[in-house]
């Protein structure tokens, strides 16, 4: 049976492509192919976020 | 590779106290979001004197005051247009227009960004993956591609999950019938009417029996016909199909789901939704299984037109058994079981039309349409059940079993009239099968 994966891990490399993402949108603000598709890809990284990122950045730990 | 049960695991098996955080936190955004940027919103806060700072624990959510679809209609004569002031984006942000049905008056206006889009298709893909699609489906989707939202994200969810989408847009029923065939399509998603409809069409015009197709999976919208066990069985025996239920809307999203073990009940997607049951009479949050209320639903992560405490009618309770899938997403009993507006006094006895196609459906002899007629004779209620009888069959030999059932489950007589097998009106997508005449007289 595979480990079970490194939910902290899966979710430093959706950060690093959302950083990456933002950054690429706002280095090429005349060159809409890039843009356009970075904003539209920002918002599949945004359901990854839904999906992991705020179970993780949650302090669950209280409970 | 095994067969992964979840399309999320870390979510779909969060422990409930767990999960409850998660909406809280959730819930608090959301808010936040609309309470900052949409007028609507912050008008409806500041009546009631809170702001989101107020809100400190779920406890506190109940204070929020609960949006009902007719404020929704209100608002689209404001600006921008044509959504008006709850819009929390810039409208250059929106990229797509629904609207409802406008089943229950005129229809409502629903803006999306292509986040919440792709939300849309992610909570679908909730709902799939659970009923069963995997890469290797070929879905048909027999629907109007327009301004419905009906099974859009659906087809986008099939796509995210790597199925072949075949869309069946403007072709007519036997169009579809002849192309579900002809590409071996393992899968459908229609409404529970249209489910039976092209079943009748193949079996009786076209001479093809739909059971013989390659479908083995149908996932079901629209109206709750496939929370009906009766319409359920008909719809699995005619296409020899897995038929799973899901209930979703326009203003709200697709929030529950039926899972392969079929569990006589919906998950609610706890992770996206926070579902609040409300008494009918008292307005008391229900928390215990059991108890039927009205559900008031939060989308918690739709950004544009955001859906917060939404005074949705649907009448659910909570199930105490959890389900042998594992989610840890409750279930609601029997899915979603009719409309607090549908359920109406008939001779002073409370009547949902759900209970009375749970009748007709369950007998053999009857064909799967019906129709239900209130009106009154003098200041008497009547209420009047028109259903067709298969062919060869005599309206003798299933009089009083029809009778008897009727009285059994709902606790009225009825004047019934029996027509020719393929009389009443047949219907592509939500039926209106329930005509109450009285407010009209």
């Amino acid at each position: 049976m595979k480990p079970a994966p490194d939910v902290y891990k899966l979710n430093d490399h959706i950060l690093k492509i959302k950083a990456l993402l933002i950054e690429l949108e706002a280095m090429a603000p005349d060159f809409p192919a890039l843009s356009r598709n970075s904003k539209r890809a920002l918002a599949t990284i945004k359901m990854m976020e839904l999906n992991l990122s705020d179970v993780i950045t949650t302090d669950l730990a209280d409970l | 590779m095994p067969d992964q049960e979840y399309w999320n695991p870390v979510l779909e098996t969060l422990p409930l106290e767990k999960l409850k955080i998660l909406q809280f936190k959730k819930f608090k955004r959301i808010l936040a979001w609309a309470y900052t940027r949409s007028k609507f919103h912050r008008a409806l806060y500041d009546k009631a004197g809170l702001t989101p700072d107020d809100i400190r624990s779920l406890e506190d959510i109940k204070k929020i005051p609960k949006v009902e679809k007719s404020m929704m209609r209100e608002i689209q004569n404001k600006d921008p247009f044509p959504y008006g002031d709850a819009l929390c984006v810039p409208l250059e942000e929106v990229s797509i227009f629904c609207q409802t049905s406008g089943t229950t008056g005129q229809p409502v206006y629903q803006p999306d960004t292509w986040q919440d889009w792709e939300w849309w298709s992610e909570c679908w893909s909730f709902i799939l993956w659970a009923q069963g699609y995997r890469p290797s489906d070929r879905v048909f989707l027999p629907f109007g591609y327009n301004i419905f939202v009906a099974f859009w994200a659906g087809h986008y969810a099939a796509e995210k999950l790597g199925c072949e989408v075949v869309p069946g847009g403007v072709l007519d029923t036997q169009s579809r019938i002849l192309k579900i065939r002809e590409l071996k399509a393992t899968a459908i998603m229609a409404t529970p009417t249209y489910v039976l409809n092209m079943a009748d069409m193949a079996k009786n015009k076209m001479g093809i029996d739909p059971a013989t197709l390659s479908i083995n999976k149908i996932t079901c919208a629209g109206e709750p016909g496939a929370g009906i066990p009766s319409t359920k069985k008909r719809m699995e025996k005619a296409w020899g199909a897995k038929v799973f239920d899901h209930s979703g809307a326009t203003e709200i999203g697709a929030w529950s789901y039926e899972c392969r073990k079929q569990p006589c009940g919906m998950h609610v997607n706890e992770a996206m939704f926070l579902v609040e049951i409300e008494d009918l009479e008292t307005g008391e949050i229900i928390e215990e299984p059991g108890r039927k209320g009205k559900m008031v639903i939060t989308a918690l992560d739709r950004i544009a037109q955001p859906c917060i405490r939404f005074d949705s009618k649907d009448i659910i309770e909570w199930d105490s058994e959890s389900c042998s899938c594992g989610r840890s997403f409750r279930l609601i009993r029997g899915g979603v079981l009719g409309r607090a507006d549908d359920i109406t006094k008939v001779k002073g006895v409370l009547i949902s039309p759900a209970a009375i196609e749970e009748v007709v459906r369950s007998l053999e002899g009857l064909g799967d349409e019906f129709e239900v007629v209130v009106d009154k004779q003098g200041d008497v209620d009547r209420i009047k059940l028109k259903v067709e009888l298969l062919p060869g069959v005599t309206q003798l030999s299933v009089e009083n079993r029809l009778k008897d059932q009727l009285r059994l489950k709902t606790n009225l007589g009825y004047q019934i009239e029996y027509y020719d097998y393929g009389a009443l009106p047949r219907y592509e997508a939500k039926a209106k099968r329930f005509k109450d005449l009285r407010k009209k007289i």
